[in-house]
């Protein structure tokens, strides 16, 4: 007769932690970390997530479609295939720069109103981090899901292109250099997008606000700033049609292929130097940087 | 002992309003408590001491450091707001989680102690769920928790009482007593009530309009500041009358006969006084002086 094992359970109490601390470094990661968790709502409830992946799927869908069209082509319109011009990597951000723009509208500004509004902020700074590691972390998180974000689609095609070609592995000799043009140009999208997101997103609690004005900035200076420019064409129009801010990282996709969007075949700001919409870039992207740095500096203690 | 915290001729205004008058005071290991009224300044020397805020002059010092420079110890605190300051929409494991990182500690420890924290302060059973759907004593609790996630040498708690219903009250000042006698880990809590710091702490501190007007052990302030409060059926005047007999004046308070500053064997005098007056007693207690009694005393 075998006697049964019961369990017991033991309070052992508090027990104060022995284990490493790892300080300033890791209390950094763990801001970007929460960041990019934010902003794809991973640990947060089901009305978190539907936001960001259905603005991931949608940027994706014309991706997928063009990949469909060019990977169908050849037997579709046989022998006329190589008379049709087949959507490339340049051509993309034209098409769906809306898409990536909106979800930094949407998105960026969940990174950094709640905590204010909220007031978890208090609790950050109040451990080993300072404004400007908190705002630089929260940063590069946005950064990182924006270029990724705006990446995947590009390797949808990548991959709808090389499948589509008579021998893929010949499509992707032959067209090596589009693939770091087109993570160069997503790069570029993704630190302009940031950039503008989240200096926005720093002067308000209220996300909707935040993402209203930021889809404001982008959707109203196109019909103004083309409008203008062509009512007073010359080479003041030329510099005015770089207010078309949803534009410009455009042109530095035009610039990074070398060759003209559809979007942008009519710009009058194309016609600048390459030099001058390059600045005018920097600008839009180093002062929105600043802002927002310096609204989170002046919380620094 | 070791010092805690220290505040050097500390001063601090916000324009032409003074909020902290140069004040000096040392806490040292224990339970601390910062009373004053609302606008006295004890939020803002809490901000000073963690550095949230920059001192017009003078210095506040945390283990040793200067509050304002030193970045990194505050890995060793922690701080309890007096507002709400929690996420709704996350469960209290992952938000506890995240501030364990945020104060230094790996992620797989992190998870550990978030887990071990919200036990001890009785969320374990709700801590999947989302904090947005917790009532305001269980958002206390996670305040708490919060600070304590870390294992921190010192915790500050701005106001840790305020909002809760006197159930919850009294479940918040347990745990902070729990917490410095059990947990070691030392503290200094603010309240406006007088009740509050003597049920949980050692030493105290007294602040009024800015200025340090009291600090000490609790023991000896309260040994100071206790009266006894006796009320009678019947023949109050003749109690009254026994007591002047005996050396005691007492003070009229309604129905009450207040004796300040009882000690030793005054006890013994009341006893005969109530005998010789043929009193019969209905209520003997002590009572505390409330902290406007402190304050115009100190005026005085």
């Amino acid at each position: 007769m075998s006697t049964a094992r019961t369990g017991e359970v033991f309070d052992i109490g508090y027990q104060n932690y022995e284990g490493p601390r790892e300080g300033r470094p890791r209390a950094r990661r763990a801001v970007y970390k929460e960041g990019i968790r934010i902003a794809l709502g991973i640990g947060r409830g089901g009305r978190a997530k539907i936001m960001p992946w259905a603005f991931i799927v949608a940027a994706g869908i014309p991706a997928l479609v063009l990949a469909l069209i060019a990977g169908t082509v050849d037997r579709l319109a046989g022998d006329f295939s190589a008379a049709i011009d087949l959507p490339s990597h340049g051509d993309y951000y034209g098409i769906a720069s809306i898409i990536f723009l909106i979800f930094a509208a949407a998105v960026g500004p969940e990174l950094l109103c709640p905590d204010r509004r909220d007031r978890v902020i208090n609790l950050y700074l109040v451990r080993p981090i300072t404004g400007t590691d908190y705002i630089l972390a929260r940063w590069a998180a946005f950064m990182t899901i924006m270029t990724l974000v705006t990446w995947l689609p590009q390797f949808i095609l990548l991959t709808g292109l090389a499948l589509g070609a008579d021998n893929p592995a010949t499509y992707l000799q032959d067209n090596w250099a589009d693939t770091p043009r087109f993570l160069a140009s997503g790069f570029v999208l993704a630190v302009y997008t940031t950039g503008i997101a989240l200096a926005v997103a720093s002067y308000t609690t209220r996300r909707a606000y935040a993402a209203a004005f930021i889809i404001g900035i982008f959707v109203i200076s196109l019909p103004f700033a083309t409008g203008l420019s062509q009512d007073i064409g010359g080479t003041a129009g030329e510099y005015l049609s770089l207010l078309n801010f949803s534009q410009i990282p455009i042109l530095m996709n035009d610039i990074i292929f070398n060759e003209n969007n559809l979007t942008t075949e009519e710009a009058l700001s194309t016609q600048l130097p390459k030099i001058t919409q390059i600045g005018w870039y920097a600008i839009l992207t180093v002062v929105p940087f600043l802002v927002m740095w310096r609204r989170y500096w002046k919380l620094n203690p | 002992m070791t010092t805690l915290l220290a505040a050097r001729d500390l001063r601090k205004s916000y324009g032409g309003v003074i909020a902290l008058d140069g004040i000096d005071f040392e806490v040292n290991e224990g339970v601390t408590g910062l009373l004053g009224a609302n606008g006295a300044g004890k939020s803002t020397a809490i901000k000073l001491f963690l550095g949230l805020i920059n001192p017009t002059s003078g210095s506040a010092e945390v283990l040793g450091e200067d509050a304002a420079s030193s970045v990194e110890i505050r890995a060793r605190l922690g701080y309890m707001p007096e507002h709400d300051c929690l996420p709704g929409n996350v469960a209290a494991a992952e938000f506890l989680t995240h501030m364990a990182e945020l104060s230094g500690l790996p992620p797989a420890y992190a998870r550990s102690r978030a887990a071990d924290t919200l036990r001890h302060v009785g969320l374990f059973e709700e801590r999947y769920r989302p904090m947005g759907g917790y009532s305001t004593g269980m958002k206390q609790r996670v305040k708490l928790a919060q600070t304590l996630v870390h294992d921190p040498v010192l915790v500050l708690l701005d106001e840790p009482t305020a909002g809760l219903d006197p159930g919850g009250r009294e479940e918040m000042l347990t745990l902070i007593r729990r917490t410095g006698q059990e947990f070691g880990i030392s503290l200094m809590l603010s309240s406006h009530l007088m009740g509050d710091i003597e049920r949980t702490c050692d030493s105290i501190i007294v602040l009024d309009a800015g200025k340090v007007v009291e600090q000490g052990a609790v023991t000896s302030f309260t040994e100071e500041t206790e009266s006894i409060a006796i009320e009678v059926d019947e023949n109050r005047e003749q109690l009254i009358e026994a007591l002047k007999e005996r050396g005691i004046t007492p003070l009229i308070d309604g129905s009450a006969l207040v004796i300040e500053g009882v000690i030793g064997d005054q006890y013994d005098l009341i006893r005969d006084a109530l005998v010789a007056a043929n009193a019969p007693l209905r209520r003997m207690a002590p009572r505390r002086h409330e902290l406007t009694e402190i304050f115009e005393r100190n005026g005085e």
